[in-house]
């Protein structure tokens, strides 16, 4: 027994001091860096909160936090409800063959780095040259500019999310689909429902766990938009499209204010930790088949 | 048919990646637009990819770390996944939860330490300094757990009667009877290397240390940028991943579904 206790003990032995000390050290350390100034030449001289009053009264970060929230705003329910959608549809395509087709389709833009993924609508967004601004003209619009633009870059932004996401949402919702057992629409069937019934009493609440999930994982994701902006717009124009983990790199790797980046990096922490948390205690409800 | 159309639709700019990167700069910059390049033997792009930046070198580097971070992350997850499913030891619980509790930390959050550490160990700029946070993954370590906790126990056992130690066990009962779990984590740790941005350039200063996606970058890096050549290096980054996704769809697929539960 004993002999089997330590070799449970040395299997995990690895992953425990990698995480320790990729994540637990330094998450620690980004807590206790939000506390000290880092003065020019390397020594650090304890300043309790200042930094934390300096970062949170500051025009820009705020600037950032609002760009973040209203893109996820605009991409989050876009994706998500255009994922149920789809795979709403696709769990009614009878042959399996092309639902697989238009289930991989879908799927595809998740495989494309997040880079590709946003280079390659820019240069769809193209104000001069773009296909996008080809097609309006086609029904008489004028050009717009898109990602050059204050108004338009975040909602561009937040399509280019929604295009590399949906096709992640919709594989969970249809594997939860397809697990509903069938007798539940067969009953339904003989009560006289119809399809919005369907979807309003059996489907949606079914669900409510992978939707609760979904929801939560774009948040985080969208939350934490770098690749695409650095790739793009890199936070302009005139920081129109700046959002919090381009100000925290920018901070630490531009202009080297470690401890500003550690209090970023310590709201980004407690953020997405009181949204998850907040989110499950007030949506999670049991499902019981 | 409504599903149809949005498929071809999320497809489109694929397709529009493609044809963009067998036109010539002139026809890129055509008013009106044409949809289709004026040949189909344009291929030059793709050479011009390679002889414009070390295009090579980038794949290279890229390729190098991911399937190190997806090897590494494999042999530590199978090893980790097997000690937390079949053995009972003190802290057991609190260790797996504790894991599982670093998805709620972002990796934004420790990227200044983790700078800071990799600097002093005078790692900036290496190999090892890129790979470094990437050796180990908690979807891997679930993913393993999973796979491992259905095997019966009386194999387990039975081999111990017959006097395995317990590494022998590990080899040549546990690995062989999780393979598909092995190649699905494989598969997805590769591609989410590969697609990586943020911490290789933090990491990175040398242009012949890039990888793939900071390659991609740099040729936007111009007063105009020549899309046709981006679109092909965005094709050939791309590609790799595709064509492994497309081959191996049902696993992938089964595996994303359980990277979102995992949470």
């Amino acid at each position: 027994m004993d002999r089997q206790r330590r070799a449970g003990f040395l299997f995990v032995l690895p992953a425990v001091i990698f995480f320790s000390f990729v994540f637990l050290v330094p998450l620690a350390q980004s807590v206790v860096g939000s506390f000290y100034r880092t003065v020019p030449g390397g020594s650090s001289q304890f300043v309790g909160l200042r930094l934390y009053q300096r970062v949170l009264t500051d025009s820009i970060f705020w600037t950032s936090v609002r760009n973040t929230v209203h893109l996820l705003l605009m991409s989050v329910p876009t994706t998500v409800i255009l994922a149920l959608a789809v795979a709403l549809g696709l769990n009614r395509v009878m042959t399996l063959r092309w639902r697989n087709v238009w289930a991989a389709m879908y799927f595809l833009p998740f495989s494309a780095s997040l880079v590709a993924a946003a280079l390659i609508w820019q240069w769809i967004y193209d104000p001069v040259y773009g296909f996008l601004n080809y097609l309006l003209s086609m029904v008489g619009i004028p050009p717009q500019k898109w990602l050059q633009s204050l108004t338009q870059v975040r909602p561009s932004l937040a399509m280019v999310n929604v295009w590399v996401r949906i096709g992640f949402d919709t594989m969970i919702f249809l594997a939860a689909l397809q697990s509903i057992p069938g007798e539940y629409f067969e009953a339904a069937d003989m009560d006289g429902a119809n399809a919005f019934h369907r979807l309003r009493y059996i489907i949606l609440p079914l669900l409510n766990p992978q939707i609760l999930m979904v929801c939560i994982l774009e948040l985080i994701f969208n939350f934490k938009i770098f690749d695409q902006v650095y790739a793009t717009t890199q936070g302009g124009p005139a920081s129109a499209s700046q959002t919090v983990i381009m100000l925290l790199y920018d901070t630490a790797f531009k202009f080297f204010r470690l401890g500003d980046a550690s209090v970023m990096a310590v709201f980004v922490f407690v953020t997405l930790l009181v949204v998850t948390l907040v989110q499950w205690r007030l949506f999670r409800k049991p499902v019981e088949y | 048919m409504c599903v149809a159309c949005g498929a071809l639709t999320v497809f489109f700019p694929f397709f529009w990646m493609a044809i963009t990167s067998l036109k010539t700069a002139p026809e890129i910059q055509r008013v009106p637009l044409q949809i289709f390049p004026d040949s189909w033997s344009h291929w030059e792009n793709y050479r011009d990819v390679f002889t414009k930046q070390p295009f090579w070198r980038y794949l290279f580097n890229s390729a190098l770390i991911a399937s190190t971070a997806a090897v590494s992350s494999l042999v530590v997850s199978s090893l980790a996944g097997y000690g937390f499913a079949k053995f009972r030891f003190p802290g057991r619980d609190v260790f797996f939860f504790g894991i599982i509790g670093i998805l709620m930390v972002p990796f934004q959050s420790v990227v200044v330490p983790l700078y800071m550490w990799v600097n002093r160990l005078g790692l900036l700029d290496t190999y090892p300094g890129i790979v470094a946070p990437d050796l180990v993954s908690v979807f891997g370590i679930f993913l393993m757990r999973q796979a491992i906790e259905v095997i019966p126990n009386d194999y387990i056992d039975a081999a111990r009667i017959d006097g395995c130690s317990e590494p022998q066990i590990f080899f040549r009962v546990i690995l062989p009877s999780v393979k598909p779990a092995m190649a699905t984590l494989l598969i997805i740790k590769f591609m989410w290397n590969w697609n990586e941005l943020f911490w290789p350039l933090i990491v990175v200063n040398s242009p012949q240390m890039r990888v793939v996606t900071m390659g991609l970058i740099s040729f936007t890096n111009m007063y105009f940028i020549e899309y046709n050549l981006l679109t092909a290096a965005a094709v050939i980054s791309v590609l790799p991943i595709l064509i492994i996704f497309l081959a191996l769809q049902k696993w992938v697929v089964q595996a994303v579904v359980m990277s979102g539960l995992k949470g």
